[in-house]
């Protein structure tokens, strides 16, 4: 059971890296191997835990994410993500300089190089610290509508989200900034969890999806109004 | 052999989620990893924290303690303080106590240790012609013990001192 497990993982690793540019919209992988179009289950509906909020709230914030980019076509912009990603890689990187020179140089020799490195990773911590509270809020997604004309800069999406522990009030948040007058819209709603996930845990999208709309609509609406 | 459920989430992923949990698994390990090392500097010893293996300083310190050590360079070591030191060729270090110190001018001492339940001194521990410690063994001075109480009302209870 073990070693069948360990096999799906690495080939499903190196599927996964090889498959990335393709992976986001199935339609064009015809020529990639079929083990990969096995191993994305983008279409399979989504079935977890229900009494496992994090799990609960990252379906929610997944499907949310699905329904803005593959029904409205928006792109989505990775510019927060990446950023977080930058920080954590740049603060393994010290504790990894930190373990090899320590390693090459025991311990009296290396005291300068590891006191830089501990005091560089407590740094980055607390940068760390600072963009996931202060820039990245709870937002999960960015995302782009591109201009049709090509002209105006691009209007940005925007999706955050909220469930506390052992709530069942589910909070979605859509902000709209437009791309030519750099307003700034938001709509939200507030739903308990048990309104979008059957007894066995799975997603009925057919109840999700209209929410997710509605939001988008109103704001959209606002804007043609104006 | 690809539909095995509990992959399922890690199916789901796209590559800078799975990344990011590769990554969160780095930075738990590299805190771990960077708070002893800071003690490490904090210290100045190579091994801050260590556990009490043996009954040889008994009833000082009993199997299983934790003791914090440091090895400042400034700190002299003097007769009757608790010294952790290490012995050419053996990996494991010794937690015993200093009974003898010949000091020269220069600052260059030799010492002998005794654990306090033990009948004789260290000498038999030492290497095959060693009779005397030198600072290069030390691998710290015992500043602080914890040691889990063992009486049955006071089981709960931690206790912490510190020598300064």
């Amino acid at each position: 059971m073990a070693a069948a497990a360990a096999q799906g993982g690495r080939s499903g690793g190196s599927g996964g890296s090889s498959g990335a540019g393709g992976g986001s919209s199935c339609g064009t992988g015809i020529g990639r191997s079929g083990l990969l179009d096995k191993w994305k289950i983008d279409d399979k509906p989504v079935k977890i835990d229900k009494w496992d909020g994090s799990a609960v709230k990252n379906s929610l914030d997944d499907s949310a994410k699905k329904v803005l980019l593959e029904k409205y076509k928006y792109v989505e912009n990775f510019g927060l993500i990446d950023g977080r990603l930058t920080i954590c890689t740049i603060s393994c990187f010290f504790a990894i300089v930190a373990l090899i020179w320590d390693y090459m140089h025991p311990f009296p020799e290396s005291k300068p190089v590891l006191a830089l490195c501990v005091i560089s990773y407590f740094v980055m911590m607390g940068i760390l610290t600072i963009y996931t509270s202060y820039k990245e809020k709870s937002i999960f997604l960015v995302a782009h509508r591109k201009d049709p004309t090509g002209m105006d800069p691009d209007d940005i999406w925007q999706l955050s989200s909220s469930l506390k522990r052992f709530d069942d009030k589910y909070t979605l948040k859509l902000t709209f900034i437009s791309g030519r007058t750099k307003q700034q819209r938001e709509a939200e709603f507030t739903k308990s969890i048990a309104k979008f996930f059957d007894h066995s845990g799975t997603l009925v999208m057919d109840a999700y999806e209209p929410e997710i709309s509605r939001l988008h609509d109103s704001l959209a609406t606002e804007r043609k109004i104006k | 052999m690809l539909s095995l459920d509990f992959l399922d989430d890690v199916r789901r992923m796209n590559k800078r989620q799975l990344y990011y949990q590769v990554l969160n698994f780095g930075m738990i390990v590299s805190s771990a990893l960077m708070i002893w090392k800071g003690l490490m500097v904090i210290t100045g010893s190579e091994s801050p924290i260590v556990v009490v293996l043996s009954g040889s300083m008994e009833p000082a310190f009993h199997r299983g303690d934790l003791l914090f050590l440091t090895n400042r360079v400034e700190d002299p070591i003097r007769v009757g303080e608790i010294v952790v030191f290490r012995i050419e060729g053996r990996e494991i270090p010794i937690v015993h106590r200093v009974l003898k110190i010949h000091e020269k001018q220069n600052g260059h001492i030799k010492f002998l240790t005794k654990g306090d339940n033990n009948a004789v001194d260290d000498r038999g521990l030492y290497k095959q012609g060693q009779h005397w410690l030198e600072k290069k063994d030390v691998v710290g001075r015992a500043r602080g013990f914890y040691q889990e109480n063992r009486s049955v009302e006071d089981r709960n209870y931690l206790f912490l001192t510190l020598e300064l």
